[in-house]
């Protein structure tokens, strides 16, 4: 202890005495003396700055002749001034066309993008608002190599599902989001304009400063801030829209439905029940009935600026968007107050907050199924408006009825989070900061359904309501010290810290049936009869993290560059003694181009070669895995007054034995720019392997566990190229770009664990050797066209002819379980996108494109009969109806064979999509200058504009967060396609 | 001191603080489970021992115990019922009329398979852990493992029936016994079914000594009844002897005596009641309930349920002229329901309509979702109906005859002209009016194909019935194929499949 108090002491007094303050002044302009405004400056090495002001002036303390002023500014190269005792200073600043020496925000810092040793992906504000979503990762499509979205949903107010350099785990792969700092698993309450910066974390090196959450990589999202030294400046964004449902599939009309059921009595037994088929004509279409052009809005408005003392930011946002199917909607309204503070020299205070209010509306439960499987010659609501029966045949509920019933599924939101920091510059080239950053979220819910009844099936016998609130905190304190040093041709940083994060949260909720009331005012608990209450309160698990991290910079002659990142991580999911971990990374980078014999290749102006490897963790699985816990209320009856006595068991087994998911991996990248970085070149090359990957693995159902426990069984590689590549130029007041990002991924199973041979899912199966998730049944090789052929070829008992005929894959000559084989993989092969643009005479025009190849997708609401029957795809009009009628659709039977698992099913995922498109038109200066407004622009888009597939169901983007399921269809709410008008004000 | 020193001097000394504090702080990451007991805590108390017993119970309610897995494989697939409901509707049961099963397909084999090692699963847990409670009444102690190891024995008795050779799971499995079990020879899982319920039989109170709020839980005479029907199935006569005569000499039991209201609201645990699944329709919940009187009840008008597991034709043509039993199973359609609220109307979806009745229950809360009938798994008329044929195998055939017609004559009642005494003792044909007695004293109660198997006579009746039964093969349900595929081949299939 003593020592540490000298320690102390010896701080203290380093920082009292080496703290010579100077102040600088001076211009900055560019090379046509024209003054520079808003000009950014930052003293190197500390956090501390300014701006210029309406002239191009500045006036900067710094806190010694040594120190080193950093001036950026957009559109113009950043450079490095040594103040050298000098107390003015005259800046002439050089456009660039690429920037090379842009400022990115890495983990608990900033680097200069030359610096870099690791792979860090990043996309600018105006990118991120051109897609219309409440969820600015959408944007991310085919922008960033190696960052795959895709929707699991149009759902308003649902975000995608992200997936960097492929899916390293079976488990939780979604990559961490970093806020300001705040490590967060989602960012649903984010709006694009209040982004300055959006930087992905791809490579160990990158990520490492994360440990033990950074394995599936790392957004790392900064918000705006205020300006120094800026007057106010006003900025109002907004856009207005309409969304529709992008494609509706072909369903049998309701004479063929009724053909079709006719046909299925016959052959399966029964009496055909329609006499004439041909009355139902065209019926109900069911699409009809749930999809709406729906409008989509969003309204910004933003103040920044800044003095001496103190920078600003305040903005206030509005959207609100309908769903496209009837009834849901998602309205979010978030304010936020950016701040930082200098009263005292030396030392700062700041916060990020933002308030955030949501409410959403959800569809009724299954809809989109319903409405792809209804009965077609039903109508939806007859003249006297009693909803037509939809169970009676096909087995599901009337989607028109639903919607009346089944729409109440209110969502409130209430979200807070931001911090507060503080940053004491200690002594020469030493900050200290201290954050502390939390997450509150108070989110409540109520459904209610009616009494009613449609038919037998689809009925409520006494209204219900059903309420639920809950909270859930996060708080987390991270403490750093960053130092920093330039010694001749050596320039070193270090950065050190301790960190501690707590989760926790509860829920509380009840039903209650009989209202006294059926409007919205009885929404009440209370207003339901007390014996028919149900109640919980179910408390979260906490999960706690404490850290320790580290990480050091060096570079020579800006040539050759070197970091080490170390993080220690421990987690409160694992036992005591597997509590903590070890993430090291390091890097290696060589700025070839600094070396004298590049200076003759001018043509050349960036050729940088990196390498890194690194390792990573991920515990992103439920904290009670490794902890059995008693499941209550197993009730059981007893007494002659029948009551309920309380029972409680282990139904699961959980393992105390589990650790880490390890992530090794390694990047090796190089950097290319020609033409004064006109055009710019990024090819990177990765490997991932992540080792002891916890999954619940199937176990056999012998072992009598309801669910099966996570073990740190599996090994699986994800490798790929990722290629990015821009060119922009300008022939007189023409500017165009054009951009190209693609990446390569290959999925592999190394290992499942010893006594493994598979972990089976629905359609799916993951072995060693194939990539995660890979389909698994029988391949078609045809239908039976009669009992010769049925004689002639492996069957199975009980086929008739117009049955699918499965490939005999052993060739034993029999058809059975042991004939299934590999289907294909829902990951895609590739994935890729590209953009181009140009802007002349105030006019500027974008277009985006993406896709990806060589995945499938399962098409299971084909597949899902057995139950009733289902209205068909018009693809099944051409099925089996006698000898020589069709190899590829059986003849009508429900459920059985032809519906087992088979790549009749199975469908290519590929697509390729205009995903956005914008005409924008901004007012000359001349105009600006009478309205006294510094910008106006008003544009057209419109997203996911046309999409080309070969895919038959809605959307071909069709995803799940979980890895072992991705790919399969059961009736996605569509993707909607988009139109927009905005208009972007400031002054 | 100016400002800015003092804020550098405060944030080193926070700073050298946070230092040692992040050294020291070890137990941050300790964290307990909210709201449940960790399972390294329980079975502390006496109240964990009822807790845990209690969930064994619970299991008996499960969809996969009561529903479409338990009815298929019970009455469906043997001479009594077919599938029911219009012939779309969960088509794949008709694998079950159709002998058409495979080690995949339906899922309803897996099911049940999955549902009985669940129950096999928290029984284990109490038998494991009560032990090890430290301090509990002693009595309490015994009795609540003897009511698990009774529960493991049904559990057990059902699947050695249906799939022959088990694994024999005793106790939770360590994550490297998982894949590695192996099917052991019957005989074995027999030795455990028997010792578990001569330990039943010596810790559980006989049905008049427990209290009136335990009403429901098993007792020595429902250990001693599937004792009976245990060593019958094993053709141990001797001992299905002694046991129903046990159960008989207990006088705990008595016929109850009128036969259509044992499966009335009133009739549950009734006099009859050896063994029965308890349920009841609560007002706010399903936690009560069962899915067994839903499965079963009318469909279409007045809807009561989902029409499945309807009595045969051949069932129908069972009974002896006038046996009141037949309409005390079978719910026609234009019949009156029981408690006079409706008349079963005719839906022109379902063939062969007609319900069974044992599975039907008046009105309650929450309607059809929310089964509250006991489901009735030993009746008193079972077991002597199996004291009548173990007597009648050991050649006492004079006492053998005094049980059948007690049951002959309770369902007979006041009428005289049905039903007469039986009197022949020739061994064989005694033993066939026995088997003849069984299914229709007990139709449709899911005793049926366990019946046709014990007693060798399935084949004959399914072929008779024009049922494409295999010789060979569908004596056995097969092993589902997840558990090879999962087992790696340490579990290996039926014959035959």
């Amino acid at each position: 202890m003593r020592l540490i108090y000298l320690l102390t002491l010896l701080v203290t007094l380093f920082s009292v005495a080496l703290s010579a303050q100077v102040t600088v002044t001076g211009k900055v302009t560019n090379e046509k003396k024209e003054t520079l405004i808003g000009v950014n400056i930052q003293i190197k090495n500390s956090t501390q700055g300014g701006v210029t002001d309406l002239d191009g002036n500045f006036s900067i303390e710094v806190p010694s002749g040594e120190a080193i002023l950093i001036f950026s500014y957009t559109g113009f190269q950043t450079q490095e001034i040594s103040v050298k005792s000098r107390s003015s200073l005259d800046v002439i600043m050089s456009e660039a066309t690429q920037m090379i020496n842009e400022l990115v925000v890495v983990g608990y810092g900033t680097q200069r993008k030359s610096d870099l040793t690791g792979s860090v992906g990043s996309i600018k504000s105006a990118d991120l608002q051109k897609i219309a979503s409440s969820n600015i990762t959408q944007a991310l499509q085919g922008k960033i190599a190696g960052v795959n979205v895709s929707s699991a949903s149009g759902r308003p107010g649902e975000g995608p599902v992200i997936r960097i350099r492929g899916t390293g785990t079976l488990n939780n792969a979604n990559p961490i989001y970093v806020v300001d700092g705040l490590i967060l698993d989602n960012i649903d309450f984010l709006n694009s304009s209040d982004i300055e910066s959006l930087e992905v974390l791809k490579d160990a090196s990158a990520a490492a400063i994360y440990g033990t959450r950074g394995a599936n990589g790392v957004v790392l999202i900064t918000t705006r801030k205020g300006v120094r030294g800026q007057k106010a400046k006003f900025s109002f964004n907004a856009y207005n829209g309409v969304q529709q449902v992008g494609k509706r599939i072909g369903l049998a009309t309701g004479s063929q439905y009724a053909e079709l059921v006719n046909e299925f009595y016959n052959n399966v037994g029964g009496t055909p029940p329609y006499a004439d088929p041909a009355s139902f004509g065209a019926g109900t279409n069911w699409q009809d009935v749930i999809f709406r052009d729906a409008a989509i809005q969003n309204y910004n408005l933003n103040i920044r600026g800044g003095s001496d003392a103190m920078t600003y930011s305040i903005s206030g946002d509005a959207f609100l968007q309908d769903g496209i199917i009837r009834t849901s909607n998602f309205n979010r309204y978030s304010l936020r107050v950016n701040n930082e503070y200098n009263l005292i020299k030396g030392v700062k205070f700041g916060h990020n907050l933002a308030f955030i209010s949501s409410s959403n509306n959800g569809e009724p439960g299954g809809i989109v199924f319903n409405t792809y499987a209804a009965d077609p010659t039903i109508v939806a609501i007859d003249q006297n408006g009693k909803y037509g029966s939809t169970s009676r045949n096909s087995n599901v509920s009337n989607p028109a009825a639903q919607l009346e019933y089944n729409s109440y599924n209110r969502g409130y939101g209430q979200q807070i989070n931001g911090n507060a920091y503080t940053e004491v510059y200690l002594i020469k080239n030493l900050t200290a900061r201290t954050s502390f950053a939390f997450n509150s979220i108070n989110n409540r819910s109520k459904s209610y359904e009616p009494k009613f009844e449609v038919d037998e099936k689809q009925r409520n016998i006494q209204s219900r309501i059903a309420a639920e609130f809950s909270r859930f905190n996060d708080w987390q304190w991270e403490n750093t010290l960053n130092y920093s040093r330039e010694i001749g041709k050596h320039r070193f940083g270090i950065l050190a810290g301790y960190t501690q994060q707590a989760r926790s949260g509860e829920r509380i909720g009840g039903t209650r049936q009989r209202l006294i009331g059926d409007t919205k005012e009885f929404y009440y608990l209370d207003a339901g009869d007390a014996q028919t209450a149900t109640n919980y309160n179910i408390g979260i698990n906490p999960e706690k993290y404490q850290s320790y991290l580290f990480r050091a910079n060096y570079a020579f002659k800006d040539r050759y560059l070197f970091t080490a990142t170390f993080r220690r991580d421990g987690s409160s999911k694992f036992g005591a003694l597997r509590r903590y971990g070890n993430f090291p990374a390091f890097a290696v980078a060589w700025r070839v181009i600094e070396e004298p014999f590049m200076k003759k290749l001018t043509f050349i102006d960036n050729f940088k070669l990196r390498a890194s490897w690194g390792r990573l963790g991920n515990d992103k699985f439920p904290s009670d895995a490794a902890i059995p816990t008693v499941t209550n209320n197993l009730s059981a009856v007893f007494g002659s007054t029948e009551s309920l006595n309380f029972g409680a068991s282990l139904i699961s087994l959980a393992n105390p034995f589990l650790q880490w998911e390890q992530t090794t991996s390694v990047d090796l990248g190089v950097e290319l720019g020609f033409f004064k970085n006109r055009l710019t070149i990024e090819l990177e090359y990765y490997q991932r392997n992540t080792n002891k990957i916890l999954v619940p693995v199937p176990i056999p159902d012998y072992v009598g566990s309801a669910s099966n426990p996570y073990v740190n069984a599996a090994n699986v590689r994800n490798s790929g190229l990722d290629l990015t590549v821009n060119y922009r130029n300008s022939v007189g007041k023409f500017n165009y770009h054009f951009g190209l990002v693609a990446s390569t991924l290959k999925n592999n199973v190394l290992s499942l664990g010893t006594g493994n041979e598979a972990i089976f899912a629905t359609a799916t199966r993951t072995v060693i050797g194939r990539p995660i998730g890979s389909f698994y049944g029988y391949k078609v090789a045809g239908v039976y066209q009669n009992a010769e052929d049925i004689a002639q070829h492996p069957a199975r008992e009980a086929v008739a002819p117009g049955d699918l005929r499965f490939e005999d894959v052993n060739g034993d000559g029999i058809i059975d379980s042991k004939d299934r084989t590999w289907l294909g993989s829902p990951i895609p092969k590739m994935i890729y996108g590209f953009n181009l643009g140009f802007e002349v005479q105030g006019f500027d025009f974008s277009v985006d494109f993406n896709g990806v190849n060589g995945n499938k997708i399962y098409n299971a609401k084909r597949s899902a009969r057995g139950f009733g029957i289902p209205n068909y795809e018009t693809s099944f009009l051409k099925r089996w109806t006698g000898p020589g009628t069709s190899n590829a659709e059986p003849r009508i039977t429900n459920g059985g064979f032809n519906y087992q698992v088979s790549d009749r099913f199975l469908e290519d995922g590929s697509f390729f999509r205009l995903r956005s498109a914008v005409i924008g038109y901004s007012l000359p200066k001349k105009i600006l200058q009478h309205i006294k407004l510094d910008r106006v622009r008003i544009y057209i888009s419109g997203n996911n504009i046309f999409t080309w597939a070969k895919y038959s169901g809605f959307t071909p983007e069709i995803s799940s967060e979980n890895v072992l399921q991705v790919g399969i269809d059961n009736g996605v709410y569509p993707l909607s396609r988009s139109w927009l008008a905005g208009v972007n004000v400031s002054f | 001191m100016s400002k800015p020193y003092f804020f550098r001097i405060v944030a080193s000394v926070v700073l050298v603080f946070t230092l040692v504090n992040s050294c020291q702080n070890g137990s941050f990451l300790d964290v307990k489970p909210q709201g449940v007991i960790n399972a390294n805590n329980y079975f502390q108390t006496q109240q964990h021992a009822i807790w845990s017993v209690n969930a064994v119970y619970n299991s008996m309610r499960d969809w996969n115990l009561t529903s479409f897995p338990w009815l298929a494989m019970t009455d469906i697939v043997s001479d009594d019922a077919t599938k029911g409901s219009f012939p779309a509707d969960a088509q794949r049961l008709s694998a079950f009329d159709e002998f058409t099963w495979d080690p995949g397909y339906p899922e309803d084999i897996r099911n049940s398979w999955r549902g009985h090692f669940q129950g096999i699963f928290r029984a284990n847990v109490a038998i494991d852990g009560i032990p090890k409670i430290p301090v509990m009444d002693e009595a309490l102690r015994k009795r609540t493992i003897a009511e698990a190891k009774f529960l493991r024995a049904h559990f057990y008795f059902n699947l050695v029936r249906w799939f022959g050779e088990l694994p024999m799971i005793t106790k939770p499995l360590n994550q490297d016994e998982f894949y590695v079990q192996v099917r052991k020879p019957k005989a074995e899982t027999y030795q455990l079914i028997v010792s578990d319920l001569t330990d039943a039989l010596a810790g559980l109170p006989e049905k008049s000594a427990y209290a009136p709020e335990d009403l429901g839980r098993v007792t020595k005479g429902a250990a001693r009844g599937l004792l009976a029907k245990v060593y019958l199935t094993q053709k141990d006569y001797p001992n299905a002897e002694k046991y129903a005569l046990e159960v008989i000499n207990s006088k705990q039991y008595d016929l109850l005596g009128d036969y259509s209201k044992i499966f009335l609201p009133e009739g549950e645990n009734s006099s009859e009641s050896v063994f029965e699944v308890q349920a009841t329709a609560l007002e706010a919940s399903y936690a009560g309930a069962s899915p067994w009187n839903m499965v079963q009840g009318v469909r279409g008008t007045p809807n009561l349920g989902w029409g499945f597991n309807l009595p045969s034709d051949d069932l129908l043509k069972a009974y002896e002229f006038g046996d009141p039993r037949r309409d005390a199973t079978v719910l026609f359609v234009g019949e009156a329901l029981p408690d006079g609220s409706g008349i079963v109307e005719d839906n022109p979806a379902i063939e062969n309509e007609r319900y069974n009745q044992k599975a039907w229950t008046p009105t309650h809360a929450l309607l059809q979702d929310n089964g509250p009938s006991n489901i009735r798994m030993l009746r008193y008329a079972d077991v002597l109906l199996i004291a009548a044929e173990a007597m009648n195998e050991n050649n006492k055939a004079q006492l053998a005859l005094t049980y059948l017609n007690a049951v002959r004559g309770r369902a007979r009642g006041t009428r005289r002209n049905i039903l007469p005494d039986v009197t022949l003792t020739d061994k064989d044909a005694l033993r066939q009016k026995i088997w003849q007695e069984r299914r229709v004293e007990l139709a449709m109660e899911q005793q049926r194909w366990f019946d046709l198997l014990r007693n060798g006579q399935a084949e004959a009746k399914m072929k008779t019935l024009g049922k494409k039964f295999v010789n060979g093969r569908h004596e056995l349900f097969p092993m589902p194929q997840t558990e090879i595929d999962l087992s790696g081949g340490n579990i290996k299939q039926n014959q035959g499949y």
